[in-house]
């Protein structure tokens, strides 16, 4: 329970390579914090400089307002997930949970207590002891996060802990993970690549591109308020569909021109874009955001390319122009390869996009 | 079609045996290389040590050693030769092993510089340690460089007692050792993953509590690889003896066979001598390892990997 | 945002940096302080080698003071240590005098040279003159002298270190390949045979060998000294070679496989590539052993010694020569440093798979 600050956080490998850029961010007490990214951007390095396993190159660390940057991992009160676990394969889930505890030198009985809370609310209670060599890879995760929480941290760091776990097991152990975060009230950085992830974790996510911090923001803010094309098309899944349009402006009315379509904007959109000087934007729509509709109501067709059926809602990919746009339509009607569909967009929901440097209008 | 039926199902049969029969017939011709040219001269040997003078068979080889004028000095020089050189170079190997794993800068210079003495031929490092432990020799020379030795003083590091003697042979033999041992140790850190001992560090340890805890247990197959070729080697030690002392100054039991075989002349039972002491030493060599063996756990660890 | 000042810390960092790095060196020094001098005193002139206390670094040049001495001339040589010229020889004969410059001092001078410096005599009472050293003067002398005998020497050991590599990594690399892919029965009699060899003194198989040699007709032969050397040396390939293959997995060769091809094919065209500087790195690793053998040669050659038999026997008569013995090891250490500065990026290769 604790806040987390960095401060322009820098940093550099050798001479040349940048891993983490100017990186500054407060976390407030409590908060589940996702740092998301493709594989590189630096989302690890910065968890690593947290923890104290990195090096910090410029830049402060401040936990609870004390400056941690040249402290040691074990002075600063932080417990650790890593992505392949670092369980000690020579001692038993009981030890391995147990090993912090007997070094703050807890007495035997409090030790014990803790550790069977920790392994109670991880559910691996009948473990104990046992050697990692003999648990699969689900348990050992849960391990881990076991000797995590039973140090009772001011931070938790999770080092992207579900990436090695099959699918059906990561979505119910993320479910987990969360009602751990509340129940223990902690304040915890978790680092994935997965946007899924992130999306039903997070109290507030900062993606991360390159180094550097391209957006902080709820996951609603993330997802229906993209700060640029990268996140748009990161965030999401399906992604958002991204379309070059050329924009006309004509006595106060806007209309988005692209080969396959003709779009009216509506007074809000066209309020925010009249003034724009660029001609050329690329126009961003959500899956869910385009309707299948009547005929007579449809802004363009499309002859549905593939359609993947989901259950509960059906993925139809059309084609325009060079790229596939795919639309969340209901399952019901059931839409074949080959059929025309006609379709529109949701006027609230559309998202715009500088050609050039890919920001938001 | 009866013959195709046949030779088909030979085909396959031939290749199940092949494919089962692999590895043994990869093995094969170390077996029969030992076969040949080490279980002969060995076999020829042991036979020696209890073949007497006329040819019979006898046990007075053993007593002949047992008498020997320097069989309880060879003895006692081996075991305290043995204990110190293993310990001090376990943990000498250790160190450096452990200080080239921090991958500090220049670290694989290091590597490279404290794997020399390793490269060293015997008669090279052998000239290297009498020219400089001579009265006049380069370790004297240093010392008055650096003051410690005033003008003119020597220490005169080859003669005296054999605790002396004793001292400086481990010290030079452990300079010589330590880098086989190092390299050892060092692969079997590096096959440590990193993140096991970082873990370590987040949860409370400071580096000696991660290294008792976490790095040594987890390096106690290697350990046990180490020391086991470093017991087998130090219990044969004799050469650097030899060239720092001479023969029969300071005995030990391999010496003591090189001794019989090459050096004395016109003694009658020298054979005898010689392949009773040879006999000596395999089994001392034999027993110890075997202990070692065992009380390191070594099959134990076996038996758990079958079960 | 808030900045906290950060530079006593860093001082501190600093200073901790500094003092690590320091104590790195140190050791550093102290273990190859033995190798520094002896790389030096295969650099020192005969003289340098036996004063007292022996120069720290080889003189490049020897000044020298010459005039009119009881016998004929008086050659002076300058002492560093001394800080003054001492007398080192008094001859009316300029031959003696070369001799002595070539031998002693590993300055040769021409004869012209010497006699044009008699001449300044003439003019003057004390001379002085200055003369650039032979660095090299002690390697020349071995495999001048020890020469004859040094290079076939060195030929020889050269091909047994092949035969003994070549030997080696056949049948201990194909034990190794067994060892890394299969399960099979023995196959820990195999992982402790490697100390079971080691267990019975090298020293007295060579005795019974010597028969055993000689009735192959390999007495006396690099051949026969490879087998000899190849049987500690296989042992230690084994567990090398199946390190090395444990290192590269099996799913590679499986999927050669699958794509039409038998475990040998898949062993000779993705494995053993990529095996290679491993191997090459337990090639090397050998042949440091062969190299370095001195008692076993000793014992099963006669008239065709190796190149360490003659390095050893230099050493052990060079009393009086001590640079020349320390030029010879040096000789024989060169090639092993090299090898060794190879080996050193596989260890983990080489060591990190098998263990007891």
């Amino acid at each position: 329970m604790a806040t987390l600050t960095l401060n322009n956080v820098t940093k550099r490998f050798g001479k040349k390579v940048v891993a983490v850029k100017d990186f500054s961010l407060e976390v407030p007490d409590r908060e589940f914090l996702v740092l998301l990214g493709p594989s590189g951007c630096g989302k690890t390095t910065t968890l690593r400089m947290v923890a104290g396993l990195e090096e910090v190159t410029e830049g402060t660390i401040l936990i609870d307002e004390v400056d941690v940057t040249d402290l040691p991992p074990r002075r600063r009160d932080v417990s650790m997930v890593f992505q392949n676990y670092a369980i000690w394969p020579h001692m038993t889930v009981y030890e391995n949970i147990a090993y912090a505890l007997k070094l703050k030198r807890m007495d035997k009985k409090t030790m014990d207590k803790t550790v069977k809370e920790a392994a109670e609310m991880t559910g691996i209670a009948e473990l104990l002891e046992r050697y990692p060599a003999q648990l699969s890879g689900g348990q050992q995760q849960r391990v881990a996060v076991a000797r995590a929480i039973a140090v009772k941290p001011k931070l938790f760091l999770l080092d992207e802990p579900l990436s090695n776990l099959d699918a059906k097991l990561r979505v119910a152990t993320r479910t987990e993970l969360k009602a751990i975060h509340d129940k223990t009230e902690a304040t915890t950085i978790f680092v994935t690549h997965d946007q899924s992830e992130a999306m039903s974790l997070a109290d507030r996510i900062v993606i991360m591109k390159d180094g550097e911090i391209v957006q902080i923001g709820s996951p609603d803010d993330v997802y229906h308020r993209s700060v640029n094309l990268f996140v748009a098309d990161f965030i999401g899944t399906p992604p958002t569909n991204l379309m070059d349009v050329d924009l006309k402006v004509e006595n106060g009315d806007c209309r988005l021109v692209n080969p396959d379509f003709d779009l009216n904007l509506s007074a809000e959109n066209a309020a925010n874009l009249k003034d724009h000087d660029k001609k050329t934007l690329v126009l961003g729509v959500r899956p869910e955001s385009i309707v299948l509709v009547p005929e007579e109501d449809g802004v363009l067709a499309a002859q549905c390319l593939v359609s993947e059926p989901q259950g509960s809602h059906q993925i139809v990919a059309i084609e325009l122009g060079d790229r596939m746009v795919k639309i969340i339509a209901p399952s019901d009607p059931r839409i074949e390869a080959g059929e025309t569909v006609h379709l529109t967009f949701k006027q609230e929901a559309l998202a715009f996009f500088d050609k050039e440097t890919g920001l938001r209008i | 079609m009866g013959m195709t039926a046949i030779a088909r199902w030979n085909g396959k049969t031939w290749k199940k045996i092949s494919k089962g029969a692999a590895p043994y017939l990869l093995v094969l011709p170390v077996v029969l290389y030992y076969a040949a040219f080490w279980l002969r001269p060995v076999i020829t040997s042991v036979i020696a040590s209890f073949t007497g003078a006329a040819g019979q068979f006898t046990l007075e080889n053993f007593a002949l050693v047992f008498h020997e004028e320097h069989f309880i000095a060879a003895v006692k020089n081996t075991t305290i030769i043995v204990i110190f050189s293993v310990t001090l170079e376990f943990f000498g190997a250790l160190f450096l092993a452990l200080l080239i794993d921090r991958k500090f800068r220049g670290s694989d210079l290091f590597l490279f510089l404290a794997m020399i003495p390793m490269a060293l031929p015997a008669a090279a490092a052998g000239a290297m340690w009498t020219t400089g432990l001579t009265a006049h020799g380069w370790m004297n020379s240093l010392l008055g460089y650096l003051g410690i030795l005033a003008e003119g003083e020597k220490i005169y590091w080859l003669v005296g007692s054999d605790a002396k003697l004793l001292t400086t042979l481990i010290v030079i033999d452990a300079w010589q050792v330590i880098p086989s041992v190092m390299i050892i140790l060092l692969a079997g850190l590096q096959n440590i993953q990193e993140e096991v001992k970082e873990a370590g560090y987040v949860f409370g340890g400071d580096y000696f509590h991660v290294l008792r805890k976490i790095t040594l247990p987890l390096l106690k197959p290697t350990i046990t690889t180490a020391i086991i070729l470093r017991l087998i080697s130090a219990i044969q030690i004799w050469l650097i003896i030899v060239f720092l002392f001479g023969f029969s100054r300071l005995p030990v039991l391999l010496e003591r066979v090189v001794y019989y075989t090459k050096e004395v002349r016109g003694l009658y039972v020298a054979g005898q001598m010689a392949a009773g002491y040879t006999l000596v030493v395999a089994a001392v060599v034999s027993l110890a390892a075997l202990v070692y063996l065992q009380v390191s756990g070594a099959f134990k660890r076996e038996e758990e990997q079958l079960t | 945002m808030k900045k906290t000042k950060k530079k006593p810390v860093n001082i501190a960092k600093a200073a901790k940096t500094t003092i690590f790095y320091i104590f790195v060196v140190g050791v550093m020094v102290a273990l190859l302080l033995p190798i520094y001098f002896i790389i030096s005193l295969s650099f020192l002139s005969t003289r340098e080698a036996y004063t007292y206390p022996l120069p720290l670094v080889p003189a490049l040049k020897t000044q020298f003071k010459l005039e009119q001495g009881k016998r004929g001339y008086l050659l002076s040589v300058y002492d560093r240590v001394e800080g003054d010229y001492e007398s080192v020889l008094d001859t009316a004969e300029p031959e003696k005098m070369q001799v002595y410059l070539k031998s002693q001092l590993a300055t040769p001078m021409t004869m012209e040279d010497i006699e044009q410096q008699i001449a300044r005599l003439e003019t003057e009472d004390v001379i002085y003159f200055t003369r650039r050293r032979n660095l090299l003067g002690n390697y020349q002398t071995f495999f001048g002298v020890a020469g004859f005998k040094a290079v076939p020497a060195l030929i020889r050991s050269l091909q047994i270190c092949a035969m003994t590599i070549i030997i080696s990594l056949s049948i201990g690399g194909m034990a190794g390949y067994a060892f890394a892919r299969y399960a099979f029965k023995g196959k820990d009699l195999l992982k402790f045979s490697t100390l079971f060899v080691r267990m019975f003194p090298g020293v007295a198989i060579a005795i019974p060998m010597i028969k055993i040699l000689v009735g192959l007709n390999f007495y006396d032969k690099p051949i026969g000294l490879s087998l000899v050397y190849s049987i500690g040396n296989i042992a230690l390939t084994v567990w090398i070679t199946a390190s090395i293959f444990m290192g590269i997995p099996e799913s590679l060769e499986e999927a050669a496989q699958v794509f039409g091809g038998s475990k040998a094919r898949a062993f000779l065209r993705i494995t053993l590539p990529l095996a290679l500087p491993g191997l090459a790195a337990a090639a090397m690793y050998s042949f440091l052993g062969a190299w370095n053998e001195t008692v076993s040669a000793i014992i099963l050659t006669q008239f065709n010694p190796t190149f360490s038999v003659i390095v050893y026997q230099t050493v052990l008569g060079a009393v009086g020569q001590v640079n020349l013995a320390a030029a010879g090891g040096m000789a024989m250490a060169i090639p092993a440093v090299i090898f060794t500065f190879f080996i050193r990026r596989y260890i983990r290769q080489m060591w990190g798979g098998v263990t007891i």
